[in-house]
């Protein structure tokens, strides 16, 4: 154990500073790990269990007192560090360190809601606690990736040693070249200390998987005390801009002071990150002690773990004029029987065992039109699934859907697919063709030069007004939209109904393009065959995308 | 693993099948001749509720409020309106009423920025027929839409049909500001038992 210490400590002391520097940053309540990252350290030296703040500080000794010839009679072994710690335990009476507080020393009264408690710090322990919070989740896991958020006030604890250090060690010939980006991030260091083992533990791979582990620091005491002193350089520059401003603020609340308390509370990290990084070193040494103070409190450590959204794909059919795409709800009141969203989310929600869902599909049809032949993609996103469902359970759960007593619905292509899917089914959204079939009926009987002119169609520009149906929610525009082709299908027994089938451009208003919406659409079947014209029933019979086919 | 799914995918859909379903779904579009109706009900018919403002401040001058679930009212005249009945009917339609121009002002995004905020007495555009000029009336309360520009070029749309293409402007009044008025105006029912009973006499009325 010593040996290993002492070696690990000797490489690494070929990237740090010179000893007294060190010694000097330990005595100041820095922690072994933070200093090995601001001086730029990598590798494996951040999940050994060793790297505690007096066994650095005695192998620093030991190699000052080698240099300096002092040391005269073997008295410096590793063998009796015991002895050497306890020696020198009156200068780390301070717990955590002055940068990270605590973070990297994984001291056991991390774990919000517990108690402390005066155990040895241990990255085992604290991999320990990751795991029993990821079994409580009940996960399926498959490999994981490590989410860590800090508070801000770990980057003002790093500028303050900068600025101290460049203060006290400017002249010396080790600080050039040595700066704040040379350093390995807090997250990165701690990601380096607990990986291998967590992958150990999990017996699965860390990367960028989606399950996320999320280590969540918080100090509220820190956090509160940087908001002050940022608030202080806040209020004497704008003083004299907004002075009269906060006269007014004051007079109107009444209690202006705990208003602006819950104003610097909502505050997000990332804004206080960038109102710090935005101050020149001047003010921030004006403001920041230097060093920061040491640290009397430990970040609280709040450690959740989620699975980022999960897609299910494939394309749907509708085959009642009953049933909504998405649950319509108005006053309360559901509209139609049911709807495809909750037909196919349900059961994906129920495979996948996740805490929600979203339906989202490529464009919609009206409750009163059917979606037959190819059907319509559509993706089911589940959020935080619990199961990682097979090829078989989506087979089944299309089965089910398919062989579900009311046929309202049917899914087919079903398959579990990646995040990709949804740009896939957003690509050429505008311009996809989509082919109906229309049940018209015209006020006179149909002519063969009907069939023919209807039929000579070809990529026919027409303009349409935003329909009166939808000019309550929706723009009034004037749009352009291509019909590609049209066919007509007579019935028999009828002179004046038939089946009209069109191809056109996504986003064409066909019920408006066969009456014509009081003229606003133009041309439409009505002034076309110069009569007019009504549309009963509208089908879908394809949605030409390339997706799920 | 992927010719796994490959093979799952295609199975539940061999071409037999799917021949099988072309013809079910061809099925499904040919609908039964017996249960469709000789005439169809029209787009108006089924999608607006028809009300009637008879007389609206001048003797024979008829408009119909064409009322979408959605809110929306339809302006137009009448079968009843005095213009429609002159000799040779509409010639033209100007939407310069005085103050504004209705057809120029463009109504835009969601929130219809720049509607007019019009009252019912207020002038929609005035008909010219046979020498006279009848103004209609916005007959609710509400933001202009849109007017049917098309009737400047195209006057005769409102001899053709006043009730759809040569239909005058679309208002968006509020609920209750519907609410308000809408008992005010004649049912299609009422409206065609009063106007049968007087049609031969409207005409004649106003001349």
């Amino acid at each position: 154990m010593a040996d290993d210490a002492r070696s690990i400590f000797s490489r690494a002391a070929l990237s740090l500073p010179p000893s007294h520097v060190s010694l000097d940053l330990l005595s100041s309540g820095v922690c072994v790990r933070c200093i090995f990252r601001l001086f730029g350290i990598h590798g494996d030296f951040y999940s050994c269990p060793f790297l505690t703040g007096p066994g650095l500080n005695y192998f620093l000794k030991l190699q000052n007192g080698c240099q300096a010839s002092i040391s005269e009679n073997g008295h410096g072994s590793f063998g009796i560090h015991k002895c050497s710690y306890t020696s020198e335990e009156s200068d780390f009476d301070q717990k955590y360190c002055s940068i990270c507080l605590g973070i990297l020393q994984f001291p056991h009264d991390l774990y919000l809601g517990e108690g402390s408690s005066k155990e040895n710090f241990s990255i085992d322990v604290f991999v320990e606690k990751i795991v029993e919070s990821i079994k409580i989740a009940n996960h399926q896991i498959d490999g994981f990736f490590l989410e860590v958020s800090i508070p801000p006030v770990i980057a003002a604890n790093e500028r303050s040693f900068w600025s101290y250090m460049k203060k006290k060690y400017d002249s010396e010939a080790w600080f050039k070249n040595k700066a704040l980006y040379n350093q390995i991030s807090l997250k990165d260091a701690l990601r380096l200390s607990i990986t291998e083992s967590l992958e150990k533990t999990l017996s699965v791979k860390s990367g960028a998987n989606s399950f996320h582990i999320c280590l969540a620091y918080t100090n509220s005491e820190a956090s509160l005390s940087l908001k002050n002193s940022l608030r202080k350089v806040q209020s004497s520059n704008r003083r004299r801009t907004e002075k009269e401003n906060v006269v007014k603020v004051v007079d109107q609340c009444g209690n202006g002071q705990l208003d602006s308390r819950e104003q610097l509370c909502s505050k997000s990290d990332a804004a206080i990150l960038k109102e710090l990084s935005s101050l020149d070193d001047h003010t921030f040494c004006d403001i920041f002690e230097l060093p920061p103070k040491k640290a009397s409190n430990s970040c609280k450590l709040m450690i959740t773990c989620y699975r980022m959204p999960m897609f299910i794909g494939g394309r749907y059919l509708k085959f009642s004029r009953k049933v909504s795409q998405t649950l319509w709800i108005i006053d309360d009141e559901r509209m139609g029987e049911a709807s495809v969203e909750e037909i196919v989310g349900t059961p994906a929600l129920e495979i996948c065992r996740g805490d929600s869902y979203k339906f989202h599909a490529a464009g919609r049809e009206d409750i009163d039109v059917r979606m037959l032949g190819s059907g319509r993609p559509f993706l089911v996103e589940v959020s935080n699934a619990r199961c990682l469902p097979s090829m078989v359970d989506v087979v089944q759960m299309a089965v089910k859907i398919n062989n579900s007593e009311k046929k309202y619905v049917m899914v087919r292509n079903l398959k579990v697919v990646g995040s990709e899917a949804w740009n896939l089914m957003r690509v050429g959204e505008a311009e996809k063709q989509k082919q109906y079939a229309a049940l018209v009926w015209i006020s006179r009987p149909l002519t063969d030069e009907d069939l023919q002119s209807i039929s000579s169609v070809n990529n026919m520009e027409i303009s349409q007004s935003t329909p009166i149906r939808v000019l309550h929610r929706r723009s009034p525009l004037e749009r352009k939209r291509i019909i590609h082709w049209m066919k007509i299908e007579k019935i028999v027994g009828s002179s004046q109904f038939f089946l009209l089938h069109l191809c056109t451009q996504a986003g064409t208003y066909i019920k408006e393009f066969v009456h014509g919406d009081l003229g606003r659409t133009f041309p439409s079947i009505g002034s076309l065959l110069a009569c007019r014209a009504e549309i009963l029933q509208l089908d879908v019979t394809d949605v030409k995308m390339d997706v799920f086919i | 693993m992927a010719e796994g799914q490959e093979t799952l995918e295609k199975s539940p859909l061999s071409s037999l099948e799917k021949s099988v379903e072309d013809e079910e779904r061809r099925a499904l579009l040919i609908p039964d001749f017996s249960d469709l109706p000789s005439i169809p009900r029209s787009a108006v018919e089924s999608n607006f509720v028809r009300y009637y403002a008879v007389d609206f401040l001048k003797p024979a001058h008829d408009q119909y409020i064409y009322r979408h679930a959605n809110g929306l009212c339809v302006i137009g005249l009448a079968p009843s309106h005095a213009a429609l009945n002159e000799v040779g009917g509409v010639q033209s339609v100007d939407f310069n009423v005085g103050k504004s121009n209705r057809s120029e002002l463009k109504v835009t995004g969601k929130r219809k920025r720049n509607a007019q905020h019009l009252q019912p007495d207020s002038a929609l555009c005035y008909v010219c027929a046979d020498g006279t000029y009848y103004t209609v009336r916005c007959c609710v309360k509400g933001s202009l839409l849109e007017v049917n520009d098309r009737l400047i070029k195209n006057p005769e749309l409102l001899n053709l049909a006043a009730d759809r293409e040569g239909y005058i402007a679309i208002i968006m009044p509020k609920p209750t500001d519907w609410l308000k008025v809408k008992d005010s105006f004649l049912s299609y029912e009422d409206y065609t038992k009063l106007r049968h009973q007087v049609s031969g006499s409207s005409a004649s009325n106003v001349c």
